[in-house]
């Protein structure tokens, strides 16, 4: 017989074992900081300390959601950040301004979606690096920003308070936004041919393309589809702080993502990804942030952490990778 | 030879892995200027061997014996101080670094911090032409054809004092000319006294080159002996296990119209002027040197490249160039001879590699897994993939596998005509007999088949028609009925036949 004996068996338990371990972990991580927080202060698991965690890693969820999507496809978007911040000014000004909520919405969230189409189009037929391109655009977007704000702080007063502070069923209405974000990408990548043509694209680009899978054109709607989310990010972002300011998004807000989306276990080369993944490590951000605030430890502490955080999980999936 | 004391001994070495055994009581000597040819099926257990005794692995049972000295656990700096040196079918060279700094990698001659490169290149150039090897050492290693990279990783073994050489497929991938160039080399090497362990596919290589030939199957020897003592239905029956015959099956004549026509195409100086009509239900063969004229044809036929000139014709409608789409749409299926690099997406499962392009082209939009294994099951059950877990991704299977995973992707969408570029590179003997017959089954469809190859045997057992090619340029044309093997191989080989 042609079958190889002694290859594939073993390999693939192995393999198949190391990946439930590590979202087990993730998930095991997670629960030592619940148990270690709620020793520690009583405020944790007051029921509204734990809403507002979820309200505030719901903006984060949706663009980590877009970028999963988009780096499962071997893309990136560093821009991302910058999208939001420009998206909120431009919202904020447009109310200021009295236009109505659907028009500003649909304006904004249009705009959002031409930066992330640029950006493929730049991507996609210049053949430039991605990380290169979109870091580019995300100083160019961050300026941007400040411009239209004139760097003043810009109220919407209480528009969009529904959006931004209202409850459903008692759970704020931004976690319902993000969840059904993150419950239609999931089943994108999962069920449809255009998830899976994803996953073809990051693991051998030549490959796809030769197999019949228009990937200019996947792209395209992969980079238009993460503006587009970005763009939401923002009107939900401006929603829960009613103005936007100098230093709302930006690049502070693009690393949270990406290091929610790479704790979750989506490959930085593309060709593999999760959303319960990223489900995780935004979780796992957010929780940290929350319960370094709560033991009242300084704000640099928590930019320290969030980037140990990311170096830690960055040098755990590599080992994996490189053992399986 | 053998009146000599062995360099390696191995004796009576098993090795399991969770419960699948992989090796079961093996013993094999290496002596001392001998070419000891390792040969078996894909999973036989060569690789496993070849790990033990570069001391990647450690044996279960059983002892290992290097220099006269029983060795415990040999790791693998062990075995390289020990004099044994692996040259791995994946080139370990620098791309960018220059082969004189290949040749002295982590050894340059350096006076204090500064690198001696008079020296350097010297020692490199001394280290080639001590092994008759003529290649210029300021060379980038990437500019090397895919011979020299593997002269240039022996030189550099050897240059470290290697006494044991393990060639893995050294010659796989390449035409005759480039092995030929490669069996020279080994040649050296054993007159230099260095013991060879030589592991191949091709049977005629190993019984014209080996003096010594061990066989394994199932992880076990099943024969070891003289290779002059052997011959190739020997050698076949001890792989295999049972009689494989591959032999052209008696086809009716039954030719429809053109189905595939290339006319005029010009490429650079890669291909010229390239013509060539396959008619429904024929196989024509484009033969050439590895690197020539044919391996351009895949880029070209599948869109990935637009020639400079030239016309493409597909069941009689035009297709434009360089468009991969068009080139689906018109019942064109290219299979690479590369499928690591263009043919398969190794994290992806075997099921979902099967019917890739076939779901792109049903424009299906929705993705069943629960239809998935039903709709894959008989492509897997034609095509005689084989694997161990249900659906393992397609990376781990072994090559030959892997290479029925890819022609299934593409055969099993209803082709009008096809282009198998070296479709049984890198398999096994038993899997080539079984691709070849599916490569009979599809002329008997109807279907018009472009091979492109390197190897003559394969065009002899496969062709109607053969087009040679050389330096670009079609320089014959025979039906297959009218040419011996050996014809095929001097005009293959050197220009025109006289």
């Amino acid at each position: 017989m042609t079958t190889t004996v002694v290859g594939p068996a073993p390999v693939t338990a192995v393999t198949k074992r190391r990946r439930t371990i590590a979202h087990a972990g993730l998930l095991a991580v997670l629960v030592l900081i619940v148990v270690f927080a709620s020793v520690r202060t009583d405020a944790f698991l007051s029921t509204n300390n734990l809403l507002n965690v979820l309200r505030q890693v719901s903006v984060v969820a949706v663009i980590a959601a877009g970028l999963t999507l988009l780096m499962t496809a071997g893309g990136m978007d560093f821009s991302l950040g910058g999208n939001v911040a420009v998206t909120t000014a431009v919202a904020a000004q447009m109310f200021a301004h009295g236009q109505s909520t659907w028009l500003t919405l649909l304006a904004s969230i249009a705009l959002a979606t031409t930066i992330g189409l640029v950006n493929g189009v730049v991507v996609t037929f210049t053949k430039v690096a991605p990380f290169v391109a979109t870091l580019a655009t995300a100083t160019l977007l961050d300026g941007v920003a400040l411009l239209i704000i004139n760097g003043l702080s810009v109220s919407i007063d209480d528009q969009l308070a529904g959006l931004g502070n209202g409850k459903t069923l008692g759970l704020p209405n931004l976690v319902f936004v993000a969840a059904l974000v993150l419950l239609v990408i999931a089943l994108i990548m999962r069920y449809t041919t255009f998830g899976r043509d994803a996953f073809a694209i990051g693991g051998n680009e030549d490959v796809a393309r030769l197999s019949g899978i228009n990937v200019a054109r996947d792209k395209l709607i992969l980079y238009g589809f993460a503006g587009a989310l970005a763009g939401l990010a923002g009107i939900m972002l401006l929603s829960r702080l009613g103005a936007s300011s100098p230093g709302t998004g930006g690049l502070q807000l693009q690393l949270t993502a990406v290091a929610a989306v790479v704790i979750g276990g989506t490959s930085l080369a593309g060709g593999k990804g999760t959303v319960f993944g990223t489900v995780l490590g935004v979780l796992l951000l957010g929780l940290v942030a929350n319960v370094l605030n709560l033991l009242q430890i300084s704000s640099y502490y928590q930019t320290i952490s969030v980037g140990a955080v990311l170096l830690i999980a960055a040098i755990a999936n590599t080992l994996q990778r490189r053992r399986a | 030879m053998s009146d000599e004391e062995p360099v390696v001994r191995v004796a009576g070495i098993g090795k399991s892995f969770g419960g699948a055994v992989a090796l079961r009581d093996v013993s094999l000597e290496l002596y001392p200027g001998e070419i000891h040819a390792l040969m078996g099926m894909n999973g036989a257990g060569k690789s496993t061997l070849v790990k033990i005794l570069s001391g990647a692995q450690n044996p279960g049972a059983g002892h290992l014996e290097i220099g006269g000295g029983v060795q415990g656990q040999l790791t693998a700096r062990r075995a390289r101080r020990l004099g044994i040196a692996t040259v791995p079918q994946r080139r370990e060279l620098v791309m960018t670094l220059t082969v004189a700094e290949n040749i002295m990698l982590g050894d340059l001659p350096a006076r204090g911090s500064l690198v001696r490169w008079r020296s350097a290149r010297e020692t490199a150039r001394q280290a080639l032409r001590e092994l008759g090897i003529d290649i210029d050492v300021d060379v980038e290693a990437g500019a090397l054809t895919v011979a020299e990279q593997t002269m240039v990783e022996v030189a550099r073994e050897v240059r470290r004092g290697s006494r044991v050489l393990i060639l893995d497929e050294p010659t796989a991938c390449l035409g005759a000319e480039a092995a030929a160039q490669i069996h020279t080399l080994v040649k050296n090497l054993r007159d230099s006294g260095v013991a060879v362990v030589f592991i191949s596919h091709h049977i005629g290589e190993v019984l014209a080159l080996a003096d010594r030939v061990t066989v394994l199957r199932d992880g076990a020897v099943v024969w070891a002996g003289l290779a002059k003592e052997t011959d190739e239905p020997g050698l076949v029956r001890a792989m295999v296990g049972r009689d494989v015959v591959s032999t052209r099956p008696d086809k009716p004549v039954r030719r429809g119209g053109t189905g595939l026509r290339i006319a005029g195409v010009t490429e650079g100086r890669f291909v010229e002027d390239f013509t060539v009509e396959v008619r429904k239900g024929e196989v024509v063969a484009v033969l050439g040197p590895a690197g020539d004229a044919q391996s351009r044809l895949f880029d070209l036929l599948s869109g990935r490249r637009r020639p400079e000139r030239g016309e493409l014709e597909v069941d009689g409608r035009r297709v434009p160039f360089g468009r991969v789409s068009r080139s689906l749409g018109s019942g064109l299926r290219c299979v690479t001879g590369d499928r690591r690099r263009l043919g398969l997406i190794p994290e992806l499962t075997v099921d979902e590699n099967l019917l890739l392009a076939r779901d792109r082209l049903d424009r299906r939009k929705l993705h069943r897994w629960d239809l998935l294994s039903r709709r894959a099951a008989p492509l897997r059950h034609d095509y005689r993939v084989v694997t161990l877990a249900p659906n393992p991704p397609v990376g781990l299977l072994s090559g030959g596998n892997q290479q029925k995973v890819l022609l299934a992707k593409w055969l099993g969408t209803a082709p009008v005509a096809c282009l198998l570029e070296d479709p049984t590179n890198g398999v096994d003997i038993a899997a080539m007999a079984d691709i070849h017959a599916l490569v009979d089954g599809l002329a008997a469809d109807g279907v018009a088949v472009l091979l492109a190859s390197s190897d003559a045997k394969e065009v002899m057992r496969l062709a109607d028609r053969v087009v040679c090619v050389r330096d670009g340029r079609m320089i014959a044309e025979y039906d297959i009925a009218s040419i011996t093997h050996d014809e095929l191989v001097a005009v293959a080989l050197g220009g025109a036949l006289s």
